[in-house]
């Protein structure tokens, strides 16, 4: 029971960090950025040629990971969403998957299928918690997501760009009538939203252990899962959910141990992610006839 | 000739006809190499999987990230029903099994499809062909393990189907199979219904149309189409296996229909062929160093065409299209506002529509029971009471208003009237009979047309198309019938358009007809929903705030259509509006709903005059 | 007055507009002097909301020049048009359903705040005392309010950021009657403070009410335009449509504000001045110094209350600040 704890807290952490990206992207625009989980891997990338091939520190290669994530970001926004106002949020959402393919793409012509490594922020053994070899970086991970969440959450509540953000989230054209620059607000959503992805991905890197292209389909679908455990808006949630997913992740891995048959856990957090929508779609935290929680 | 070309679906047969005699012969004689055929049945598999996607996406705009678990579920279907030692028949009969196993599939997923949808659908399609590529299909006992299951090219027998040219021949036949359904579902009420849907719900479901059962209907119709697919690339590969046929093999659909056009076939064709032979026409034109290109520049495009023109390949040339016409139009429209310049455009005649034959099964009146009655109708939202209690009665050939503030309850009270809402309690009855437990479309159909505050038209469909859907109650053919244009469906869309033109002349828009309804007027587009409520010969028509955003002229000149619909077309009317004057000029009789409760009844002179009224609603309006 | 007066507020010269291939205006020229309520005033589809999103910057114009206190915003964004004194009162759901009131206000003096945070709080201050009402359900959510208290709000929003003109589209629509009048009554009340305004209106009675100057717009085209009290009654009454039905109301505003004395109860009578559709250039004269001075007089009276001047927001503000000081 434990084991299954600790296995669910660290992987849930990451699918916390990845759940906050798209609720990021969600809440700024009404989009779904599919193409997360690619901009974490193409980061990876930059950050192994840097830190591995080249033998930088660690930190500059992690900046530079971020940097690139967040210029993604900012960048497709510019490009492609902002021509794409008047359009049907799930069009924006298709071009996304567009994104993820490019991304895919370049990668695989730039790297083939060879899987890179890179290691943690923080070396050291780690030490065991109920009999699970648990590393610093997974330490660290846990706490990076909730200082992202929280952080984020103070940002959107507390200031006027924030609200700004919500705004245009709301109605877009009205936001521009009282003076909310929307070219700003939206740049900034989708640029937060990969950075934060990219760290995630940074933060989880010396736990997969290798990666190569197209690795990371998982680990985004289960960010998006915790994304809709936690409401799809809300950030706080989308740490909550990130651990729901993780618990619920490990603990049908320890039910289905015995059974040879594939992807169960797989399927499992896919049943999840279908109960939450069709049984609570406004989050775990949402409280009843309340404000959705920031 | 000429008569027989002019018909999609023998079109359609000729060119599978022919593709089933002429690609044999040409392999035989050497014109197409092994190879050549392989690649073009490479584009001719993913054109059939692209199509089935494009029914689901395109034509019901329901999004499906994850449509390449359908078109595996095929795969793996005739993989089981054909194991690799015997060959022959069960080709024959993997199709139609997989076309059962795709649509059962495909209906399971759309369940949750009732309940959600844009991208929240989007996430539970992608998420579910996830988990089917990593667990179902990757097990053992489905998928055969990482070996895969291998199949064969079906084979009758030893002289016929023994070569690449011949499997492509009945790739084509079979594409050609889906291309004549989907043509079918575009030309009847069924694609109607799923432009509809696509469009807005509470709009196709005031049409008739039970969203519930086309929502599904167009989830299984595209996974039976899929697991057609799926047969095919599963002969067509040979070996079938999670690791050959990967869950992004779904977004490559995405990206030929997107790119295609959404609903557009030829559009779709078009993209299945770039898609499956410029990788390696790449490297043929350019030499090898292009290799690996191929996925940047088709991802590139999807991205290009999202941000360029949403509506695709197919989108851009209707466009380059409609821009002419819609030139035309507002020249028309401009023409039109300069001659009466002073009065402002008069609205037209209402046409007087017969009840059509097909509707002999609308239950008769009750002795003279009112044509509506609406029995203690409570309504609540959460811990909102939107209507509460409250009753009213319209009696034959009578215009009844409904008047009060914002937020009094009359919309929510029209909703349950006919259907769209279901009330806590109380109860409905049409024309003397309880229709409490009917839907919205089997109320439509029972003789209750209703308008909407915000205009009940699809808005991106033709005048005539809305003219054809709002009369899907009276279109009394099977949807098997439909999906083979077979039966008596060919002559009663012919009566259809017939009518559909009927109504279009005599509400004087000949030049709207093939209008997009968007593009029209609000003043117009709520003369054409009058048309389309007036098509089916409804008992009542109900009418939410049809003034709204009517210029005073034009509001007046509906008053006298009103009349019109009462004293010549012997219609029943219930209408909400705030335009006081407008009320008190037409209706015999008023209700006012204040908190969601009638607060006065009677005739307009008195309601006017009621002090509870003037404070709830009318203030000073009137002094 | 200032130089700056010599020009109108806004000045709208030969703007072309439309849709994809559909022109929708076609030239239109106007001006709005400071202090005015302007009303345009046309049928449906005469392009009146449109002319609106082209003044506020949601709707490039192809053609022509939109200049405002005095530069050129043809192509200046609609955020920055805010920042540089513009109000927006949008029609339809005017105000953000899932933020309170207080939120919705904070984002109504987004460019004011990004100026100066210290301009807020008096800024605040003045519309919590002109609107009581939003006061009490500050902590609310704006789209659990009514609908006369959601367009409060969108008013109150508009003028917290203390502009110098206010783009009011559509106020009346799809409200009921006696809603409709609140709103009016605020927007008079604002119009006293000595606001400029531009209003577009279905209603056409509640618009004569209050409007001082009309321009008429036909088919994306302004076919009229001048001071309220001198627009020929039966011309403007043809323009419009009004016939039979909506005779009772509107008639009487017709008689009492067309053609007749055209005066505001709250402001003395406005000077003669004519505004030509179709060349701005023609009438470039002030407004006479007397009635100007007049006019800011009564508006002192009718703001003394109210605790903000209009005149100069940003004087107002600075004095403000250093009162706080």
């Amino acid at each position: 029971m434990g084991e299954v704890v600790v296995f669910g807290l660290i992987a849930g952490g990451i699918y916390g960090l990845f759940a906050v990206g798209t609720v990021l992207v969600y809440r700024g625009s009404r989009v779904l950025n599919f193409a997360h989980g690619e901009i974490g891997m193409m980061c990876l990338f930059l950050a192994w040629y840097l830190v591995t091939e080249r033998g930088l520190p660690w930190i500059v290669g992690a900046l530079a990971a971020v940097a690139l994530a967040a210029a993604t970001g900012w960048a497709f926004e510019r490009v492609v969403v902002r021509r794409m106002t008047e359009a049907p949020r799930v069009a924006v959402s298709v071009a996304t998957v567009g994104l993820a393919l490019l991304i895919l793409a370049t990668e695989i012509r730039l790297n083939g299928d060879n899987p890179r490594s890179l290691a943690g922020p923080i070396g050291g053994r780690g030490f065991q918690i109920a009999g699970v070899f648990v590393s610093p970086t997974q330490v660290l991970a846990l706490l990076v997501t909730i200082a992202v969440a929280v952080g984020f959450a103070t940002l959107l509540r507390r200031t006027d760009f924030g609200l700004g953000v919500l705004a245009a989230a709301q109605d877009p054209n009205m936001a521009r009538l009282v003076g909310v620059p929307l070219g700003r607000v939206s740049g900034f959503v989708w640029a937060a939203g990969a950075a934060v992805t990219a760290l995630g991905a940074l933060l989880i890197a010396p736990t997969v252990q290798a990666f190569a292209p197209g690795a990371f389909g998982r680990l985004f679908l289960f960010g998006l899962a915790a994304a809709i455990v936690g409401g799809l808006t809300s950030l706080q949630g989308a740490f909550v959910g990130g651990i729901v997913v993780g618990l619920v992740e490990a603990g049908a891995g320890r039910l289905f141990a015995e059974t040879s048959f594939p992807g169960l856990e797989t399927l499992t957090i896919f049943v999840l992610m279908l109960l939450s929508l069709l049984l609570r779609p406004e989050g775990l935290l949402a409280r009843s006839g309340g404000r959705r929680p920031a | 000739m000429n008569l027989l070309l002019a018909r999609p679906g023998l079109r359609v047969a000729i060119v599978g006809a022919l593709a089933l005699a002429l690609a044999p012969l040409l392999g035989r004689n050497g014109i197409m190499s092994d190879y050549v055929a392989v690649l073009i049945g490479e584009a001719v598999v993913l054109a059939a999987a692209a199509l089935s996607l494009n029914l689901l996406m395109g034509h019901a705009g329901q999004i499906s990230l994850g449509h390449g678990a359908l078109v595996g579920v095929g795969a793996f279907t005739t993989g089981a029903l054909t194991p690799a030692t015997e060959l022959g028949l069960p080709f024959m009969l993997a199709v139609p099994a997989a076309a059962v196993a795709g649509a059962l599939v495909a209906f399971v997923i759309g369940l949750p499809a009732l309940r959600l949808r844009g991208l929240y659908l989007a996430v539970v399609t992608i998420a579910f062909s996830y988990a089917m590529f990593e667990s179902i299909f990757a097990s053992e006992q489905v998928g055969g393990g990482s070996a895969g299951v291998s199949l064969p090219r079906p084979q009758v027998n030893t002289f016929l189907f023994t070569d690449e040219a011949d499997y492509l021949a009945i790739l084509v036949g079979l594409l050609a199979l889906l291309w004549l359904v989907d043509t079918n579902v575009t030309r009847t009420k069924i694609g109607r219904a799923f432009r509809a849907l696509r469009s807005d719900e509470a709009v196709a479901s005031s049409f008739g149309v039970d969203v519930t059962r086309y929502k599904l209907l167009a989830f299984a119709l595209s996974g039976a189409m899929a697991g057609i697919a799926g047969v095919m690339v599963g002969h067509l590969k040979l070996t079938v296996s999670s690791s050959v046929f990967p869950y992004e093999r779904s977004l490559l659909y995405v990206v030929v229909v997107v790119v295609g056009g959404l609903g557009s076939r030829v559009g779709v064709l078009v993209a299945a062929a770039f898609y499956a032979f410029y990788p390696i026409a790449m490297p043929e034109l350019f030499g090898t160093g292009v290799r690996g290109y191929d996925v940047i520049i088709g991802a590139a495009l999807l991205v290009f065409t999202m941000a360029r023109n949403p509506g695709g390949l197919a989108g851009t040339i209707r466009e380059l299209r409609h821009e002419r016409r819609s030139e035309r139009a507002r020249v028309a429209a401009e023409a039109d506002a300069g001659v009466d310049d002073a009065d402002g455009p008069a609205l037209p005649k209402l046409p007087n529509m017969p009840r059509p034959a097909s509707l002999a099964q609308r239950p008769e009146a009750r002795g003279d029971a009112p044509v509506v009655e609406a029995d203690n109708i409570t309504v609540r939202f959460g811990g909102l009471i939107a209507v509460a209690d409250a009753s009213l009665s319209v009696p034959r050939g009578r215009i009844v208003g409904l008047i009060g503030p914002n937020g009094a309850g009359k919309t929510t009270l029209f909703n349950a009237i006919s259907g769209l809402e279901r009330p806590e309690s109380g109860r409905v009855r049409l024309l003397g009979h309880d229709v409490s437990n009917l839907g919205a479309a089997a109320r439509c159909a029972r003789g209750l047309g209703r308008t909407f505050q915000n205009i009940g038209l699809v808005k991106d469909l033709s005048v005539t198309e809305n003219l054809l859907l709002a009369q899907h109650t009276v279109a009394p053919y099977g949807i098997p019938a439909a999906l083979g244009y077979a039966g008596p469906t060919g002559r009663i869309e012919d009566e259809l358009r017939e009518r559909a033109a009927t109504a279009i002349s005599g509400l004087g828009f000949e030049r709207y007809a093939d209008t997009q309804v968007g593009n029209l007027s609000i003043g117009q587009q709520r003369i054409v929903e009058l048309g389309c409520v007036l098509v089916t010969a409804p008992e009542v028509v109900m009418l939410d705030e049809p003034s709204a955003g009517m210029s005073p002229a034009a509001a007046e000149n509906l008053a006298d259509r009103l009349r019109d619909l009462r004293d010549e077309l012997g219609r029943t009317v219930l209408l909400i509006e705030h335009n006081v004057p407008l009320v008190l000029d037409t209706c015999d009789e008023l209700y006012v709903m204040a908190g969601g409760a009638v607060v006065a009844h009677g005739s307009p002179d008195d309601v006017v005059r009621d002090p509870v009224v003037v404070d709830a609603y009318l203030g000073g309006a009137l002094t | 007055m200032t130089a700056a007066s010599a020009e109108a507020l806004l000045t709208i010269d030969g703007v072309d507009t439309g849709f994809g291939s559909s022109q929708v205006l076609h030239g239109v020229s106007l001006e709005v002097r400071e202090g005015e309520i302007a009303g345009i005033l046309g049928l449906n589809g005469a392009g009146k909301s449109v002319l609106m999103k082209v003044i506020a910057g949601v709707q490039p114009a192809w053609a022509g020049t939109v200049r405002f206190a005095g530069t050129d915003i043809t192509k200046l964004p609609a955020e920055a048009r805010v920042a540089a004194g513009m109000g927006n009162v949008p029609q339809g759901r005017q105000v953000f359903p899932d933020l309170t009131v207080e939120e919705n206000l904070r984002l109504g003096a987004y460019t004011m705040r990004r100026r100066s945070k210290a301009a807020y709080g008096p800024a605040l201050a003045s519309v919590w005392e002109r609107f009581p009402k939003l006061y009490e359900r500050r902590t609310q959510l704006a789209g659990t309010m009514s609908g006369g208290e959601q367009s409060a709000l969108a008013v109150a929003r508009a003028l917290v950021n203390e502009p110098k003109l206010i783009l009011v589209d559509e106020p009346s629509a799809g409200l009921a009657p006696l809603i409709v009048e609140d709103v009016f009554a605020t927007l008079r009340e604002v119009a006293a403070t000595g606001v400029t305004m531009v209003l577009v209106e279905q209603n056409v009675a509640a618009a004569l009410r209050l409007v001082d100057t009309v321009h008429l717009l036909q088919t994306g085209r302004v076919v009229s335009s001048g001071p309220v009290g001198e627009l020929d009654r039966s011309m403007l009454a043809a323009r419009l449509g009004i016939g039979r039905l909506l005779s009772a109301t509107t008639s009487a505003a017709l008689q009492k504000r067309v053609g007749g004395s055209g005066a505001r109860s709250v402001s003395p009578k406005k000077p003669p001045v004519k505004i030509s559709a179709a060349k701005k250039s023609a009438p470039k004269k002030a407004v006479p110094k007397k009635a100007a001075a007049k006019k800011a007089a009564v508006k002192k009276t009718a703001v003394k209350k109210a605790a903000v001047k209009k005149s100069s927001p940003k004087k107002a503000a600075a004095k403000k600040t250093a009162a706080k000081k």
